[in-house]
């Protein structure tokens, strides 16, 4: 291997991904399935991107009511569209 | 004057007998042609010279026409020379056959043969033929100079037209073989020279012959093995690095002192070994995964129960627990959280009692600094001070020995800053807790085994995740507002293994891969014709997991991830 899997300690990855806690929730849902090493990454990735896309959402909300500050009413309607999009 | 030249030129036998034929008087009809062919002798006769060639050129495709008619009085005359066999043309014939350099330049042999002969047209094409014919029996070819050859090749070609208009008049079988022979020079189509062609150009030049280069046939399955030497050689370096973390020693080392400290709690009182019991079966069904130090867990568990029996009035029992902090090895430390436990059990112990509460506070100060030292774990820990155990503490204390089980996971998955609040169990004995958001949160419900656990990690991981949409949204947030993220994002997960199931079993899997992975991206919209999924972990994944996840060739000829 060209590389080694884990990242030695002097590499502090900022913004690392929970992979602890997204395959704990993975099981817990899904007991009788299984992720994979990389996968896990690949669901925290979706996440990001979905976080992403709903705070953008949020923020149109927000900007739309001439709100400097995002509230729940803004999230809530943002969640509903961006849920329904990414539905899949 | 060519005559002379070519004479000086040459002093060969060849050279001399020519000087003989010209100045004996031939008794072949020479002199009727002499006109013509001393026309054509002395066109032909200058070797050696571009000149010359060029001359010849010109005149041969002047003289193309005489030459016909010359040819055919050439070979009418050669087929008439040859029959009659007089020492003449016994001459002729040796120098005919005189060796020729090469078949290449059968030009300059053929000029300075051609110069005295009779019949120029027919001894140049004869003489070619025989002279190519008879290479190999007489005398090594003479070096020539390279523009000879050049010339020759030319004037080869020229005359190889004449030559080919003589061979359609009906050249006699004697010439064509001659001629056919002399063609093979050029062409090498018609071969009938049975000196190897090849010989005569490398006698020609030595020193250009090429020899096969001699080449050790590399050894792959060495170059490979020598290779993974060095890999290996590499990677030992990484894994000692990750070893010397301050953490993992003392995890090491942790181990057994957990297990001597357990026995040292069965010493201390029978309510310690229940307590300790009960922690410790409570903390197997927990079955948590994360580390954070089995020796810190075990430093609180010793601080809570040393609290205890304070509280208790057990001051042996807790110097006891204090010997056992004392002997526990550094602390890695789940961090932050420890040390504000550490800090929580020290402000108790304090208060409990002051003359032994001083010395093990001093203790347990320099524990919290050992601690400070080396615990500069993950920033996520500073989350999790909410100690949103508002009761677990026990049950979070109780998951350090089987924490300690852990370790090796540990070590492995190192980037798992989510670390459970394992860590914050004198908390809970402590009556005075920092006010932290998610205890508010946290309802107060019984404890059940197995909920808990579910809950704050779940909270912790959720609240990850609501920060970096603080961060994306670029704007001030209420706090109800970030509930209501993560309460999003429950759904959304319920959703993303729903989804994830039916792609794996549609699949015929049971394990979630990253073409699973891809597929629902895709359907999401997020991965398009446009936009491929490289793309996207280019974008948004730091540089570390980019490498693992998107093939890269590296040196070696290996590709990582393999694929």
């Amino acid at each position: 291997m060209a590389l080694s899997t884990t990242v030695s300690q002097k590499k502090l990855i900022k913004r690392k991904a929970p992979r602890g806690f997204l395959k704990r929730v993975f099981k817990q849902r899904k007991p009788h399935l299984r992720l994979e090493t990389n996968s896990d990454l690949l669901v925290h990735l979706n996440c990001l991107l979905f976080v992403h896309r709903l705070a953008e959402e949020a923020r149109t909300n927000a900007c739309e009511n001439k709100c400097g500050v995002i509230k729940k009413e803004h999230v809530l309607a943002a969640a509903k569209v961006i849920l329904k999009k990414s539905r899949g | 004057m060519a005559d002379s030249y070519s004479r000086d030129s040459e002093p060969t036998t060849r050279t001399l007998l020519r000087r003989v034929l010209d100045t004996a008087d031939p008794r072949t009809p020479r002199r009727p042609r002499s006109a013509r062919t001393d026309v054509q002798r002395a066109l032909l006769q200058t070797p050696s010279s571009r000149r010359l060639r060029s001359q010849t050129k010109t005149t041969a495709r002047r003289c193309s026409n005489r030459a016909r008619s010359v040819d055919r009085l050439a070979r009418v005359q050669a087929s008439g020379h040859l029959e009659e066999q007089t020492p003449r043309t016994l001459l002729k014939n040796i120098l005919l056959t005189a060796p020729e350099s090469s078949i290449l330049m059968p030009e300059s042999v053929v000029k300075p043969v051609l110069a005295p002969q009779v019949v120029q047209a027919s001894r140049r094409e004869s003489s070619r033929g025989s002279l190519e014919l008879q290479l190999p029996e007489l005398e090594p070819p003479t070096t020539l100079a390279p523009g000879l050859l050049a010339l020759g090749r030319r004037k080869q070609r020229l005359r190889l037209s004449v030559f080919q208009q003589g061979v359609d008049l009906g050249l006699p079988p004697s010439q064509e073989p001659h001629g056919n022979a002399d063609a093979s020079s050029l062409t090498s189509s018609l071969n009938l020279t049975f000196a190897t062609p090849l010989q005569t150009q490398s006698v020609k030049r030595p020193g250009l012959a090429r020899r096969p280069p001699t080449r050790r046939a590399v050894d792959v399955g060495t170059f490979l093995q020598d290779l993974r030497d060095t890999s290996l050689a590499l990677a030992p370096p990484d894994t000692v690095l990750e070893d010397t973390q301050p953490f993992s020693q003392p995890l090491v080392g942790r181990s057994p002192s957990v297990h001597h400290s357990l026995p040292c709690c069965s010493h201390s009182g029978a309510k310690d070994v229940e307590r300790a019991a009960s922690r410790r079966t409570w903390s197997s069904g927990l079955g948590l995964q994360n580390n954070s130090a089995g020796k810190a867990a075990q430093l609180l568990a010793g601080n809570v129960e040393e609290v205890d029996a304070l509280a208790m009035g057990f001051p042996n029992i807790s110097s006891n627990i204090f010997g056992e902090d004392g002997v526990e090895p550094l602390q890695n430390g789940v961090g932050e959280e420890a040390e504000e436990r550490m800090e929580e059990s020290l402000r108790e112990v304090e208060k409990a009692a002051e003359a032994q509460g001083s010395a093990r506070a001093e203790e347990l100060e320099g524990h919290i600094e050992v601690t400070k030292a080396e615990g500069s774990w993950g920033a996520v820990e500073a989350k999790e001070p909410e100690g949103s155990s508002g009761d677990g503490d026990t049950s979070g204390r109780i998951a350090s020995p089987e924490l300690a089980s852990s370790t090796p996971e540990f070590l492995r998955a190192r980037r798992l800053q989510f670390l459970e609040p394992a860590p914050p169990p004198s908390s809970a004995v402590l009556p005075s807790e920092p006010p932290e958001p998610l205890s508010a949160r946290l309802p107060p419900k019984p404890r059940i085994p197995g909920s808990r656990p579910r809950q704050d990690p779940y909270k912790t991981g959720l609240n990850h995740y609501a920060k970096l949409f603080n961060f994306y949204a670029k704007m001030p947030m209420e706090k109800k507002a970030v509930e209501m993220v993560e309460k999003c994002l429950d759904k959304y997960f319920q959703h993303l293994c729903d989804d994830l199931e039916v792609f794996a079993a549609h699949a015929g899997r049971k394990t979630v891969r990253p073409e699973d992975l891809e597929l629902l991206m895709r359907r999401q919209g997020l991965v398009s014709d446009q936009v491929s999924l490289h793309v996207l972990v280019e974008r948004h994944l730091p540089l570390e997991y980019r490498q693992q996840l998107i093939p890269c060739a590296f040196s070696g000829n290996t590709v990582f991830p393999a694929q």
